[in-house]
């Protein structure tokens, strides 16, 4: 039987006029970027720069809807608990007998079936990079997929948010600042320097040249790894080589050395990486929201008649 | 059917119930009574599971609702004091919707969902938005809801507030309706004529702690038998005689109390029985006062709720 906390909230939202609005302003802002870089190349005929400006769009599209996803998902997600809680439907809830994790997996389904919906409906949008040959279907079918779980990711920590808060706001609220600790947090590493026995290598440029892959990821920071923006760079620059040209550098910073050493270790396997580890702390906030949900549901509530 | 033992619930300093026994057998209506604050939705909230006691126990057919809540959530079916609907919803949805929940069958919902919504004389209605209700025929809805896993203990908290007559009535009705198909109902109130009129029996609350259970005429007789005396004298006796009536009553010693009402109306309290009541009225007989009427004045539930809470 299908979850019914997901078939009937996602009924529930598929009515409101808002949802409507919703996806058509995510396309509309995925065209306008598009047509921003690409309108200058349709209608000419395919040169280079027209190739070069189709690879520009995609990471544009890419990073336009990673960011549309982490600014969308705690507003939609907010609601997912505290709404019940406001509107005194989830005491009603956990007395028929459904499972914390039910109704968290639930409401999590629901959000992130909305954002998958959105994400869908930029693929056409995000298809017209395809005209200029330079991007391909499955790379584009995998940048969705990793689009498709940062929307995952995101719906866990508004799920989460919203198992603790007590109204919508204050979930909204703590969903933001999540993502911008998670976000935060993990850059951390940028900031510190390398131990000796990476800089010995790194600050090398001849024994950067040698290092082998396997090296050079055990050289990578794991706080890094956690890392949504981390990891679309490192998936962008192994579809793209989106980096590519800051290899050339002279000057070699601490950006620049961890750059080199994402390429080194290859783009596409970090990502990957970085979404396993990104997937497994998803998961764990939802097991965390479920495991809370019927303690905090429990305590006295400021109540609406 | 239920059974409560020493139940207790503490906030902090503050105790919401106080050492609360009560059992309520098979297939009653059970009326549950008090101020606001007296511990009703404090001890119903315990029973559905939504609240733990700081002591005491509380089973359901032999079911621990602390120990075995999942167990316990099957066997009731609980109506809060407030709606808890979804807009964006039909009645038919809504209904189907917690039918999902309870991992009710496919095939039987449908026949559940129009089977309650005919009980509740909400079938027209059944393709309407529930935001498009009126409060009476949400709070029928809800009722539907809590019935929807044919639970054996129904749990209503205040299900009659803010309804108007005629809602009141209709939901009297079905509650008549629920008794006679053998369920057994908790229900809440803090006006005890509205309860006292469909009720079995009533448990009476005060500040957490148990005031009387019993059925309603064990509840009407009790409190009959502290009911003042009322001695009318003649129309226009004149003051002099009801002073007279007012220093013979003072000499008799098992008169407790004695009150004027109006010009010529007297209301006695007293210690004692039939015999003391007679002696007093041959003392006045004896001394000429124009006694034209001796009785015990009627009690009616509002006033036995007043004085039983001590607020008369």
């Amino acid at each position: 039987m299908l979850n019914p906390i997901l078939s009937f909230s996602a009924t529930r939202r598929m009515r409101s006029f808002k949802t409507l609005l919703i996806a058509a302003a995510y396309v509309v802002v995925m065209l306008a970027v598009t047509l921003l870089i690409m309108g200058r190349i349709f209608g000419n005929e395919a040169t280079f720069y027209s190739i070069r400006n189709s690879v520009t769009c995609y990471q544009a599209q890419m990073v336009t809807q990673f960011i549309l996803i982490l600014l969308i998902a705690p507003a939609m997600t907010s609601g997912a608990i505290a709404g019940e809680r406001e509107r005194q439907t989830l005491e009603l809830l956990l007395v028929t007998n459904t499972r914390s994790f039910r109704i968290v997996i639930g409401k999590a389904m629901e959000s992130f079936a909305m954002l998958a919906l959105l994400i869908v409906c930029g693929f056409p949008v995000m298809c017209l990079t395809m005209v200029a040959g330079a991007v391909t279907l499955p790379q584009i079918l995998i940048g969705e997929l990793f689009l498709l779980l940062i929307a995952f990711a995101s719906v866990s920590v508004g799920v989460f948010s919203s198992t603790l808060a007590r109204s919508t706001v204050a979930s909204g609220v703590i969903s933001y600042l999540i993502l911008l600790a998670i976000g935060g947090l993990t850059l951390i590493p940028l900031i510190m320097d390398f131990p000796v026995e990476v800089t010995s290598v790194v600050y090398d440029t001849s024994s950067l040249a040698a290092l082998a892959p396997g090296d050079a990821l055990k050289m990578i920071s794991p706080v890094l790894l956690c890392n949504p923006g981390y990891a679309l760079i490192a998936l962008l620059h192994g579809q793209t080589g989106m980096l590519t040209s800051t290899m050339e550098y002279r000057e070699i910073g601490r950006l620049l050395c961890e750059f080199r050493l994402m390429d080194k270790a290859g783009g596409e396997t970090l990502a990957l990486i970085s979404c396993g580890i990104i997937l497994v702390l998803a998961v764990l906030l939802l097991l965390a929201a479920g495991f809370l949900l019927r303690k905090n549901s429990l305590k006295p509530a400021k109540r609406t008649k | 059917m239920l059974s409560l033992e020493k139940l207790t619930k503490k906030y902090g300093d503050f105790t919401a119930l106080n050492g609360l026994s009560l059992e309520i057998a098979d297939g009653q209506l059970h009326g549950f009574v008090g101020p606001n604050g007296a511990g009703k939705t404090t001890t119903m909230r315990i029973l559905a599971t939504l609240l733990k006691p700081t002591s005491g126990t509380a089973t359901i057919d032999g079911v621990d609702v602390v120990r075995n809540g999942t167990e316990a959530r099957r066997l009731i079916g609980y109506m809060p004091d407030f709606f808890g609907v979804y807009d964006s919803l039909k009645c038919w949805e809504y209904l189907d919707f917690y039918a999902r929940c309870y991992r009710i069958p496919s095939a039987d919902r449908k026949k559940m969902t129009e089977r309650l919504l005919d009980l509740v004389q909400l079938s027209e209605k059944k393709d309407a938005f529930v935001d498009s209700l009126s409060r009476g025929m949400k709070q029928r809805l809800c009722l539907a809801r809590s019935l929807i896993h044919d639970p054996k203990l129904l749990i209503l908290d205040e299900p009659a507030s803010g309804m108007d007559p005629r809602a009141r009535a209709e939901m009297k009705t079905i509650l008549r309706t629920l008794r006679e198909m053998g369920k057994t109902v908790l229900i809440s109130s803090h006006i005890l004529p509205e309860l006292s009129e469909m009720c079995d029996s009533l448990t009476i609350l005060d500040h957490g702690q148990l005031v009387f259970s019993g059925s309603v005429e064990a509840l009407s007789e009790k409190m009959n038998g502290n009911a003042p005396l009322e001695i009318r004298l003649q129309e226009g006796c004149g003051e002099a005689a009801v002073d007279t009536a007012v220093a013979c009553l003072k000499e008799l010693p098992f008169v407790k109390e004695i009150l004027q009402e109006g010009t010529c109306v007297l209301k006695v309290r007293t210690e004692g029985g039939e015999a003391e009541h007679m002696q007093m009225l041959r003392e006045m007989i004896s001394r000429n006062i124009p006694v034209c009427d001796f009785h015990r004045a009627p009690m009616n539930l509002e006033k036995v709720f007043m004085e039983v809470t001590g607020d008369a």
